[in-house]
């Protein structure tokens, strides 16, 4: 479980890129139920630029959609016994701005003491969540972005993650 | 947000019992399975909620955006300052006065005074630059700090931020020595930001090492700016800086009007100011025009950030 995780996302323009960036990427790994859950408060996003933080809200429309949100499972097998650093692959749904699409992710599990950090990156492309680029002076933003997750995952019990649900 | 699964297994979007009156038999046949068959499915289908986290917004105390668009307004700096890594450049023109006429169309024939500054944010809240204008051939070089940030739950109701430059006239040929070529300026400056509008005081004192005749060597003045936001690409502002006590000869108050535009990358203040003087010491020291008065000229700055630390 975490609720402090790094998540952030690379994006270009001709001859320039930006990141944007947030501490609060909130999610968890459920072993037992092979269960993964992540979200993001989109609001939390920055990219350095104030000006540019409010244009990117409102291409996503963060008022009406505030999270970008992950749900699946894990297809590869993890070993709770090994330190190493070990690939794993997940299928499940990305959802943003409204649109909910399946998605396969490639990264990383590592097992730190009791604790479990997840690195992870993938090509997302905006207009398969009907987003618009914006531009800027009539250059427009290229519609595939980075993303990358990296977090440090600490134990829970499954009634205390959950909120009792 | 609701997620897909939430949507599944909200109470709002479960099957009813359907009363049909007046159905006959054959309708009846037709939608019993089709009930147990929802029922059915109801029951064995996973309830997927349980799996997911609850989505919980982020509560953030942080500061208010956007309290101005720009680190100067036409001629008065403004709180807004740069995050850690950023670079701001910003140009500035002033001309002729408008009255000029079509001869020289209404003053741009008569020359511009262009101001060009670059400022890197050293960290979030401390920038410095330098610049340099033609009149005078003015270099200088300053920093802001801003000491308090207006917070978005009001826990810090203002912005303030200091500033000091000095400046230098490199003219050549004036027969003045290094030090009484220097002058110095410090301003505080006091913001809020009140849904779309924003008031800055700026209290500030400017002092010259050299003076023609009776003028005083330090002038007092207190900048007042405001900006109000029509959209998100458009702002009107606005900014009066009346000098108090000893005063040069022959000067008024400047006071200017502008159109900001957000062009998503780009600021472009397009404004009519009665001073052709860039930087507040030198127009607290040099305007000698009154805007309400009709001694007005056009001018625009651009201002652009290059987020260089990311």
């Amino acid at each position: 479980m975490t609720q402090s995780g790094y998540a952030e996302f690379k994006s270009s323009v001709p001859l320039h890129s930006f990141t944007g960036e947030s501490n609060n990427l909130t999610g968890m790994i459920d072993f037992h139920e092979n269960v993964i859950d992540f979200y993001l408060d989109l609001n939390t996003l920055r990219t350095g630029i104030d000006r540019r933080d409010r244009d990117m809200f409102r291409t996503l429309d963060v008022d009406e959609h505030p999270f970008a949100e992950y749900t699946g499972e894990l297809t590869s097998s993890f070993d709770h016994d090994s330190d190493e650093k070990q690939r794993v692959t997940a299928v499940g749904e990305f959802t943003m701005h409204g649109i909910t699409r399946d998605l396969e992710v490639s990264g990383y599990l590592q097992k730190q003491g009791d604790q479990i950090t997840l690195e992870a990156e993938w090509i997302l492309n905006i207009k398969d969540y009907e987003l618009e680029p914006p531009s800027i002076l009539f250059v427009e933003v290229d519609e595939e972005m980075e993303i990358r997750i990296e977090t440090e995952l600490e134990p829970r019990s499954r009634d205390e993650t959950l909120g009792g649900n | 947000m609701r997620t897909v699964y939430e949507t599944l297994c909200d109470p709002a979007h479960m099957p009813k019992p359907v009363i049909i009156p007046g159905a006959g038999r054959f309708m009846r046949s037709l939608l019993a399975p089709g009930l147990l068959l929802v029922i059915v499915l109801t029951l064995v289908m996973p309830d997927r909620t349980e799996a997911q986290l609850p989505r919980e917004r982020v509560e953030t105390d942080e500061p208010v955006d956007n309290v101005f668009w720009a680190m100067t307004n036409v001629g008065i700096s403004t709180v807004r300052n740069l995050s850690k890594g950023n670079l701001n450049s910003s140009v500035l023109h002033t001309f002729g006065l408008v009255d000029r006429g079509i001869e020289h169309l209404y003053g741009l024939d008569d020359g511009a005074n262009t101001r060009i500054r670059l400022d890197y944010a050293i960290s979030d809240r401390f920038s410095a630059g330098v610049g340099r204008m033609t009149f005078n051939k003015v270099v200088d070089i300053g920093g802001k700090y801003n000491i308090l940030r207006q917070t978005t739950t009001g826990s810090i109701p203002v912005e303030l931020a200091v500033k000091a430059s000095m400046g230098i006239n490199t003219m050549p040929n004036t027969g003045y020595r290094f030090s009484e070529r220097l002058s110095y300026f410090t301003s505080v400056m006091i913001a809020r930001k009140f849904n779309s509008f924003s008031l800055q005081l700026t209290p500030m004192i400017a002092h010259f090492n050299r003076t023609v005749g009776d003028n005083p060597d330090q002038l007092f003045g207190l900048g007042i700016v405001t900006n109000y936001e029509l959209t998100d690409r458009l702002a009107l502002s606005a900014e009066y800086l009346p000098v108090f006590g000893d005063r040069n000869a022959n000067t008024h108050d400047a006071m200017a009007l502008a159109l900001n535009i957000d062009t998503g990358g780009h600021i472009f203040q397009i404004f009519f100011t009665s001073s052709q003087w860039h930087n507040e010491e030198f127009i607290m020291a040099n305007n000698r025009d009154r805007f309400w008065k009709g001694d007005f000229r056009f001018g625009f700055n651009i201002h652009r950030v290059f987020g260089i630390g990311r």
